[in-house]
């Protein structure tokens, strides 16, 4: 076996395809700066941590499923109940209470998406997919019962609200959103788990292969309960967070999350097909997705059009990986 | 430049293929005569692989010239390769289950066979041409795997294919059907086509080749007429350096009974009891599909069974899934390693360390401590001289004997008391068998007991103290391999 040490154009074209999600995003921050001065304001880069709030939680959960060979399609029902919930329970419970309620709320519809999987047997990546997507239908519709299908303002609450204001408008250093802070504090413990304790290594190996992962001893069950909790918890702190940003909690809130969170993982390059990714990626992923949106609300792209750009980012992503592995085989 | 009528269908001459990092095929050339069966053997890794795919179309070479039918071929693509006469039966059919005979041999062709009843019609030609009486209105899902062989050499004869390239065509055969395959390869030879015989048997390269090339590391190391080779000298050339035994010598030291099993009953399996020795090496033998691997997967608790007592060291234990097995000191390495036994995207490394990693974590997190890990994986490495680049290489990218020694590396770590081996030695070359071999009589010595399973039953029979001959669910005799008569046994393995 000997080693080619060649430097020519393929080896650059290769750094760049492996490092292609900085190189875009660095080039659409150029663009967007250079068309559109108003991109580089304060204002408008403390609104783009701020948007970054709901959607990279969500991101962050759906990379753990993900990894552990889950696509959860329950995202959107998940995040209208919890929502919901969050302001409804603040008359009953108070502001501390529907917090915690809320989290607890989403371990445990994250846990019952685990159960029904692996319960049912359905622990094919498809089947998986069908039953969180279900899931979905099902919150959706509680949250609509529980809401009688009106948007729940913060204001009409009877107790404080503090907790919700301050996480939703409150600056570090008058710049950085508390969201943001929030958010690299819980990725910084999701990777600790992931990568260094005994779980979250177990949560790879059964997202690899799960016979061969059972058969080594690992409990594969558990291990996809424990998983999808956390995904649930993750998307439960991500309703709070577009609940505390916009003051009010509409019953169809969760409305296409679904669709920004795959983006944002698989553009920061987690693997469809399970067992490979990481948070930090998906981070990046998160920023390029609410840049991407940024930057076409500012140069005036309609709704629409931005609809058809994401969908071909994904597709393009997907693309990409496959090139990778394909390489790499 | 060959003229069309030249003495040889296929001439690769001085091929040079790279992967980043790897030189794959260095400077190879092969010869294959027109109406010969031409063995292509190698350890895996050799380069065949490469080779075929190169043929086929699916990798462009680096440098070199081939040569097919008189034509220098520069870029393929697998369809144009298959137009010109050229077919790969790879091991993994290329059959799709839910079609049947006729459809999948005229696939994406019936109109040019005149519809459906052109193509049964055609089909049933093609099959009578090779004397198989397969129906050609049958699902392919409900043909055994001689069968779908048939189907696809029918189907590589619908091309009017001047070069088959068979890879392991025998490895799921019984000897009955291999029979049936030689005569047809035979048959093939005499109808003036040219075959590529790729296999780790040697006994079928003794038997059917002509002409044998043998590779190493992606080199050609010899090629000539078979008649010109011993079996010795085969070996030798294939693995680089002079192996004296295919087996090592058996292991002596047996000691009392350690595993106990009885009244083991599932929807497959009947009343099955045995009993395993301390520090020996128990071979099932049976047929395919005889329930070996189900009694194996059911004592590691991997199948749902209707009753089974199992007694470890004359306690009875309980044991409901692997982790208890696991616990009670027990290993599988099973029968399929790319789908049950690695994680193939995940490194070397990570394979290797994923059944202890439980035990190198510690504190309430249970955070797995990483400099151990490193150092676990780097010694089964070194022990097992599992030849890869790095820990962190993907396992994929290994060849299967050092994929089988990363899944043997994960268990060994553990030291089992109870090692359960389903077809250790599958796909896996010469060389690479006589260090699992070793490394088996290794455990046993240490005080391990191992349960062999294997469908080569010279292997069973050399390396075991005593043989179970499995049928239908049922244990049908118990075996000492050095007296009993192979028929003795063979005659209870067909019940």
């Amino acid at each position: 076996m000997k080693k080619t040490q060649k430097i020519d154009s393929q080896t650059v074209i290769r750094f760049i395809m492996d490092h292609m999600l900085v190189v875009i995003l660095i080039a659409l921050a150029i663009i967007t700066a250079m068309v559109e001065p108003k991109f580089l304001k304060v204002s408008n880069l403390t609104n783009i941590m701020r948007q970054f709030g709901a959607l990279s939680f969500v991101a962050l959960g759906l990379t753990f499923a993900i990894i552990c060979g889950f696509i959860d399609l329950s995202i959107p029902g998940m995040l209208n109940i919890c929502a919901v919930m969050s302001v409804i329970l603040v008359n009953p419970l108070g502001q501390v209470g529907a917090l915690i309620m809320t989290l607890i709320f989403g371990l445990f519809a994250g846990f019952l998406n685990g159960a029904l999987i692996t319960r049912s047997g359905g622990t094919t990546q498809a089947e998986g997919l069908f039953i969180t997507f279900g899931m979905s239908q099902v919150w959706s519709a509680a949250a609509m019962l529980i809401s009688d299908g009106k948007t729940q303002q913060l204001r009409w609450c009877d107790k404080p609200y503090t907790i919700f204001k301050f996480m939703g408008s409150y600056n570090v250093f008058g710049v950085i959103p508390i969201a943001m802070v929030l958010f690299v504090a819980v990725m910084l413990i999701l990777n600790f788990y992931h990568k260094r304790t005994y779980s979250g290594r177990c949560m790879s190996l059964a997202g690899g292969n799960k016979t061969a992962a059972d058969l080594a001893g690992i409990h594969v069950n558990v291990t996809i309960m424990r998983t999808l909790a956390i995904g649930g918890m993750m998307t439960a702190m991500g309703a709070l967070m577009l609940v505390s940003r916009v003051t009010n909690a509409s019953p169809t809130v969760g409305l296409g999350y679904d669709n920004d969170a795959i983006l944002s993982v698989v553009v920061g390059g987690t693997s469809l097909a399970g067992g490979k990714g990481n948070v930090l990626g998906t981070m990046l992923g998160v920023l390029l997705v609410t840049l991407l949106s940024n930057c076409m609300n500012l140069l005036g792209v309609s709704s629409h059009m931005q609809y058809v750009m994401k969908g071909a980012v994904l597709i393009f992503a997907i693309w990409a990986d496959n090139r990778k592995n394909l390489q790499s085989n | 430049m060959e003229t069309k009528n030249s003495e040889y269908i296929l001439t690769m001459s001085h091929v040079n293929k790279s992967f980043p990092g790897v030189k794959a095929l260095d400077d190879v050339s092969i010869r294959v005569k027109r109406g010969e069966v031409h063995g292509l053997v190698g350890e895996n890794g050799a380069g065949k692989s490469t080779l075929m795919k190169i043929l086929s179309g699916v990798y462009t070479k680096d440098s070199g010239e081939v040569v097919f039918d008189g034509q220098v071929i520069e870029k393929t693509t697998p369809v144009e390769s298959l137009n010109r006469g050229m077919s790969i039966i790879y091991q993994e059919f290329n059959l799709v289950q839910t079609m049947t005979v006729g459809e999948n041999i005229f696939m994406g062709r019936f109109k040019e066979v005149g519809g459906m009843r052109g193509t049964h019609k055609k089909a049933r030609e093609l099959l009578d041409r090779i004397g198989s009486k397969i129906r050609t209105h049958a699902l392919v899902k409900d043909l055994s795997t001689s069968e779908m062989q048939m189907v696809e050499i029918a189907k590589a004869l619908s091309f009017n294919s001047k070069l088959i390239i068979m890879d392991e065509p025998s490895s799921s055969l019984t000897a009955d059907e291999l029979k049936a395959l030689f005569q047809i390869v035979r048959q093939l030879v005499q109808q003036g086509i040219s075959v590529i015989y790729i296999s780790h048997k040697l006994d079928e390269i003794f038997e059917l080749c002509d002409s044998i090339t043998i590779m190493r590391d992606g080199h050609v190391i010899d090629s000539k007429p078979v008649a010109d080779l011993t079996r010795a000298e085969m070996i030798t050339k294939m693995v680089g350096r002079e192996i004296e035994n295919e087996y090592p010598p058996r292991p002596e030291c047996v000691g009392d009974v350690l595993l106990e099993v009885s009244n083991l009953n599932s929807h497959k399996l009947h009343d099955v009891s045995f009993q395993l020795h301390r520090g020996e090496i128990l071979g099932l033998v049976g047929l395919v599909g005889a329930g070996r691997t189900e009694m194996i997967r059911a004592l590691f608790g991997a199948d749902h069974v209707r009753s089974i007592d199992v007694k470890m060291e004359g306690k009875p234990v309980h044991i409901k899934n692997p982790r208890d097995a696991i616990a009670l000191g027990m290993a599988l390495v099973p029968e399929d390693r790319k789908l049950q036994g690695l994680v193939l995207p995940f490194g070397v490394g990570s394979n290797i360390s994923m059944a202890a990693l439980k035990n190198i974590s510690s504190g309430p997190l249970k955070v797995v401590n990483g400099s151990k890990e490193k150092e676990l994986s780097q010694r089964q490495i070194e022990d097992l001289l599992i030849k890869t680049p790095s820990a962190e290489t993907k396992v994929v990218s290994l060849s299967g004997g050092n994929q089988q020694k990363c899944v043997l590396g994960r268990w060994l770590e553990m030291s089992p008391k109870v090692l359960i081996l389903d077809e250790p030695t599958r796909g896996i070359d010469v060389g690479a068998k006589f260090e699992i071999y070793l490394l088996m009589k290794r455990i046993v010595e240490n005080g391990g007991s191992i349960i062999l399973i294997s469908s080569e039953l010279p292997e069973v029979l050399n390396m075991s103290n005593r043989v179970l001959a499995v049928c239908e669910g049922r244990i049908t005799g118990e075996f000492n391999p050095v007296t009993d008569s192979v028929d003795t046994i063979m005659d209870k393995v067909l019940g």
